[in-house]
């Protein structure tokens, strides 16, 4: 039995999250946000997801930890903020991958319509969801268009040529993006998503239990991050 | 009814696909076919009647379309979203959700269904088109022909009067475009009127009631499909448009003297994803050679192709040049792929600098001469994104010219190319077989295939099934290959 949340609830951890990152006392409790969401995309039936977002939250955290102690001077400096920000998005960035690979858009242009947020709002953020997987095909192609001409698409190869590298990225994505974006748009508009009819689901938009416990847990783990740091003090 | 009266429009900054005074009544239940040369107006006119212009393209629009007598300029585009439904030519961008059921329900949901009786049109609607097999799948993962489907199912399911197509048939294959046809014929006999514009004809020969030929944005002919049928081959040819029937399409590529082969592929398994594909090929070919790649969607054609550009890594095997084996870095360096959407390879602000690009000594004067040669001289310093579909094709291929390339492949390079764009491609291939090259092209075009290839590869059930030359003897078996019979 697969966890299916409400668009909404989704909406509401995200914030949660966003204030937990920022809550968060120490790498111990970052971590234990990252390893909540982590169980939250395995009972999403995601949990290879869930298993990579953690390991690579581990390495980073273990890198974390050496840098700390071993280096000294500049390099530790820009090491540290550089890896403070990491710390501070990973989990918002690992949950909203989730949110964006498990809701689906009629879901939650619908669950949009039942919050009575403006269809202007909502239809630029649909295409904007469903843009996003496009740019993983895109990429494919233009990793094979720039092995035949002799550029390569890895960290190396933008280290040797960065300028070409970028230009040899952006440009062919770019002119894909505007074009994608307004067979979309056309698409959606033809099929008249500017309705403004109160919008219908085939699949059931509804609060369940599921939903508030899910809340419940993240907001019990925000809490318990505001009393540690009250306790601390 | 679709009335257009008087209608002009231009698109602000294009000369192209503009119309001039049109003039045309479309009643209730008539199938009509626009066609005509790329870029005569005939996607402008789809867009006249689905609203598309003026809501989302703006333009300078003189007269008036009415639609069932209400002017369609003063309606909201939800309102013509009821009645007119909409299928685009790109699979790829024509969908909004993941997962199918809910593609398809979409408009539904849009029009406010109430739930219950959407969950049943959506089964319906299945039923009635026959894709019961794709539902419930993840639309990333369709082939471009079972999403094309489902953009038609998603129509159909809201019921429209008016089914209104652009170019549907420029991505599929000739099961897919079987499949599209037979849709086609399901709701003419439910009396729905429908409006295609095409290049590919000979699909719709049966099912069209009326075709009306385009040129320059006005209408230059309105015929009955038996009149159309008179029309010589030659006075078709001149008007840009492509075969109404493939049976007659005969191979005219002339033969060249044979040369030793310098390509050789021994045993070449392929995989994806672990999974196998291919086994077990073995090929030879020769300068000058052109090979077309066939296939249904999925026997690995596009596998094959990269492996052959040394892009896929999961290969067994051995590939020959001049009978040393190459790796695939080196295949990489030899060779180079003319991909379906150009767009992805072009990299540079002008057509010159795309040729020199990444080049670190390049060559000025081999660049200038293949510019001259493949008549791109006078745009060199245009933008590669202001270039046509064909023009953009001939600069790739140009690129690969001056990067000294000797094995090119072409993916699907006739896709919405008209009858005159066919032929300029065409003789482009033919001049880069006499400088030697070895070209492959993936394609589903039997039309093109006749007036270019020299050998026809058919791969099917993970092997080479056929490796035919085109020449009359052979035509029956390629005909059965494309499943030309079944057009007729």
């Amino acid at each position: 039995m697969k966890l299916h949340l409400d668009p909404r609830t989704k909406l509401f951890l995200i914030l949660l999250c966003v204030l937990s990152a920022m809550f968060a006392p120490n790498l111990y409790f970052q971590f234990a946000l990252v390893t909540l969401i982590g169980l939250l995309a395995a009972f999403s039936g995601k949990w290879q997801y869930a298993l990579r977002g953690m390991i690579a939250y581990a390495l980073i955290c273990v890198f974390t930890v050496w840098c700390m102690g071993v280096l000294t001077g500049t390099w530790r400096t820009m090491l540290i903020a550089f890896l403070g920000l990491v710390h501070k998005v990973y989990a918002c960035g690992m949950l909203a991958g989730l949110v964006i690979s498990t809701t689906k858009v009629g879901e939650f242009l619908s669950a949009m319509a039942h919050l009575h947020i403006p269809k202007k709002l909502t239809i630029p953020i649909a295409v904007m969801l469903r843009y996003l997987p496009t740019i993983r095909e895109d990429w494919h192609y233009i990793k094979d268009a720039m092995r035949l001409r002799d550029a390569s698409p890895t960290p190396w190869g933008f280290l040797k040529a960065p300028a070409m590298t970028i230009n040899c990225i952006y440009v062919p994505l770019l002119t894909a993006a505007s074009k994608t974006a307004d067979e979309l748009s056309i698409a959606s508009v033809t099929r008249g998503i500017e309705n403004p009819k109160p919008r219908t689901c085939l699949v059931k938009i509804q609060m369940r239990s599921a939903d508030f416990l899910t809340m419940v847990f993240f907001a019990a783990f925000l809490a318990a991050e505001i009393v540690w740091k009250a306790v601390g003090i | 009814m679709i009335e257009m009266q008087n209608v002009s429009f231009s698109y602000p900054d294009s000369a192209d696909g503009g119309l001039k005074n049109i003039n045309l009544t479309i009643p209730d239940e008539q199938c009509v076919l626009l066609c005509g040369r790329s870029g005569c107006g005939k996607t402008t006119l789809t867009r006249l009647i689905n609203g598309l212009i003026p809501q989302f393209f703006a333009g300078e629009l003189t007269g008036k379309v009415l639609l069932d007598g209400e002017n369609l300029f003063d309606l909201p585009m939800y309102r013509i979203a009821e009645k007119v439904g909409s299928v685009f030519q790109n699979p790829r961008t024509q969908f909004f959700n993941v997962d199918t059921d809910s593609e398809i329900a979409f408009g539904m949901e849009n029009e406010a269904v109430p739930q219950e009786q959407m969950g049943q049109r959506v089964v319906e609607t299945a039923k009635a088109l026959r894709i019961e097999n794709l539902l419930g799948r993840n639309i990333f993962a369709l082939s471009g022909g079972e999403k094309q489907k489902i953009a038609f199912a998603s129509v159909y399911a809201m019921n429209p009067q008016i089914y209104l197509l652009d170019e549907p048939s420029s991505n599929l294959d000739m099961a897919a475009i079987h499949d599209l046809r037979a849709h086609l014929r399901l709701i003419k006999s439910q009396g729905k009127t429908i409006v295609v514009a095409e290049h590919r004809l000979y699909y719709l020969m049966d099912v069209a009631d009326r075709i009306v030929y385009l040129d320059n944005g006005h209408i230059a002919g309105d015929w009955t499909p038996e009149q159309f049928r008179l029309l010589s081959t030659e006075k078709r040819q001149s008007m840009g448009l492509r075969a109404l029937d493939l049976q007659d399409e005969k191979p005219i590529c002339a033969a060249v003297p044979k040369q030793p082969p310098v390509l050789e592929l021994q045993n070449v398994s392929l995989a994806y994803k672990k999974q196998p594909v291919l086994r077990n090929l073995s090929l030879q070919a020769a300068p000058g050679d052109i090979i077309a790649i066939v296939g249904h969607n999925g026997a690995g054609k596009t596998t094959f192709s990269r492996a052959l550009c040394g892009l896929h890594k999961e290969t067994s095997g051995s590939y020959l040049w001049n009978g040393n084996p190459q790796k695939p870095k080196e295949r990489m360096k030899s060779s180079y792929m003319v991909m379906q959407d150009v767009n992805y390879q072009l990299f540079a602000e002008s057509v010159e600098a795309e040729c020199t690009f990444g080049i670190k000594h390049p060559d000025a004067t081999l660049a200038e001469t293949t510019l001259k040669e493949l008549g791109l001289a006078p745009f060199r310093a245009r933008h590669p994104n202001t270039l046509s579909g064909g023009q953009k094709q001939r600069l790739a291929a140009a690129t690969s010219m001056v990067c000294g390339k000797d094995l090119l492949v072409f993916d699907e390079p006739t896709s919405g190319l008209d009858f005159d764009s066919m032929v300029r491609l065409a003789a482009l291939i033919q001049r880069l077989s006499k400088l030697g090259k070895i070209i492959f092209i993936v394609t589903h075009d039997y039309e093109f295939v006749c007036r270019t290839c020299k050998r026809v590869l058919h791969l099917d059930d993970g092997r080479i099934q056929d490796n035919l030359p085109v020449t009359e003897e052979s035509i029956p078996m390629i005909k059965e290959i494309f499943d030309v019979r079944r057009t007729k």
